[in-house]
């Protein structure tokens, strides 16, 4: 009678799993004062450490959603980016493409957040340090989209142009995910390829700006203008990259979920 | 000098000593705590047992076999071994490093 008093101290859950051999093991031998106390406070353990163990399960969840949530939108958002700016290049459907364009950076911003808050596990610091200037340069560029659309080429900040504003915040965003693609490969927990390429369209899109903007004859025009093209399918196809690797994690989840925190 | 399994707190010992208890072959819950007490001269009392024995299972460095009666024989694992091999070989030497401060060995 009391050893099943003992037992019923235990979570049922606890009990669901290890009450019959738990039993069994009080039955073995004859209890004293040390064996009732004993399992007494392992009872009192067990009450505790499963609702840590609960704490824990809710935190990787969170965790576990931001990298599907992140997957996805660094998916959509590479696609929708190479998509809308190299159709508005391309063609004069402008309302579509920019349309695509402003779903591009809302998807990235979103990417790097949720990618950035699953990284953040290991190294918290850096990671939100290289969130920070992509992040700013997103939202600035929505800023720059805002106004195109709504005064169009009027000067709105002394004599800056939305488009100039729009320019320096999807350069900083380009230049900004170079920094993210470092923490990314450093992290090792996304594609180490995608990384790399994202990178590298970084590094490029600062090589070639200069040449394209008039403000540097460093490369020739005629080069940097393809080169353009190739780090712009290059920035889409990296971010694209991590969404995939995110959405691979995310499958290999019970996996992820096993690994003690 | 870290002698502890990681994120044991204070099952760490238990832990070490059930790891050992189950390293020449799987048992269940009364021959573990058998065992240890054998070996050790010290009781293992059950909730001591199966509060490390659960967290043990959790990091996977042991295994539940198919249960026999009521009784369910526990194994190492691969990690288990490791694990344990990594712990024996830091307190052997953490243990000659004080013999040998004490002029017990060369």
């Amino acid at each position: 009678m009391i050893r099943s008093a003992l037992l019923r101290c235990y979570p049922a859950r606890w009990r669901a799993r290890y009450g019959d051999e738990f039993a069994s093991v009080l039955e073995e031998r004859p209890l004293g004062p040390f064996e009732v106390a004993d399992v007494l406070l392992g009872a009192i353990d067990a009450h505790l450490h499963l609702r840590g163990l609960d704490a824990a399960s809710e935190h990787r969840k969170g965790f576990v959603m931001s990298l599907r949530i992140g997957g996805f939108a660094a998916l959509f958002g590479g696609l929708f980016w190479f998509i809308g700016l190299a159709g508005a290049s391309a063609t004069d459907a402008d309302g579509l493409f920019a349309g695509l364009a402003v779903a591009a950076t809302i998807s990235l911003l979103v990417a790097m957040a949720g990618l950035s808050a699953f990284q953040a596990r290991r190294y918290p610091r850096v990671t939100w340090a290289a969130f920070g200037l992509p992040a700013v340069g997103a939202i600035v560029s929505l800023v720059g989209m805002y106004g195109m659309f709504t005064v169009g080429d009027a000067p709105v900040v002394g004599s800056v142009s939305p488009w100039e504003i729009w320019m320096a915040g999807t350069l900083s965003m380009v230049v900004g995910s170079g920094l993210f693609a470092i923490v990314t490969w450093q992290a090792r927990s996304l594609s180490r390829p995608a990384a790399t390429l994202l990178g590298a369209a970084a590094v490029a899109t600062i090589l070639i700006v200069p040449t394209l903007a008039g403000l540097s004859s460093f490369l020739p025009e005629a080069f940097a203008s393809v080169a353009s093209v190739v780090v712009l399918l290059g920035f889409a196809a990296g971010w694209a990259g991590l969404g995939v690797s995110a959405l691979r994690l995310d499958r290999a989840r019970p996996t992820l979920e096993a690994t003690p925190s | 000098m870290n002698t502890e399994i990681p994120e044991l707190g204070r099952f760490a010992e238990p832990a070490l000593l059930i790891l050992v208890s189950l390293s020449d072959g799987p048992k269940h819950g009364y021959a573990i705590m058998t065992d240890v007490e054998a070996g050790t001269g010290r009781p293992m009392g059950p909730g001591t047992l199966y509060g490390a024995l659960a967290r043990l299972e959790e990091r996977g460095l042991v295994e539940a076999l198919p249960p026999v009666d009521r009784r369910r024989p526990y194994r190492l694992t691969g990690v288990g071994e490791t694990v344990l091999t990594e712990q024996l070989q830091q307190l052997e030497a953490f243990a000659r490093l004080g013999l040998r401060r004490l002029g017990q060995v060369r």
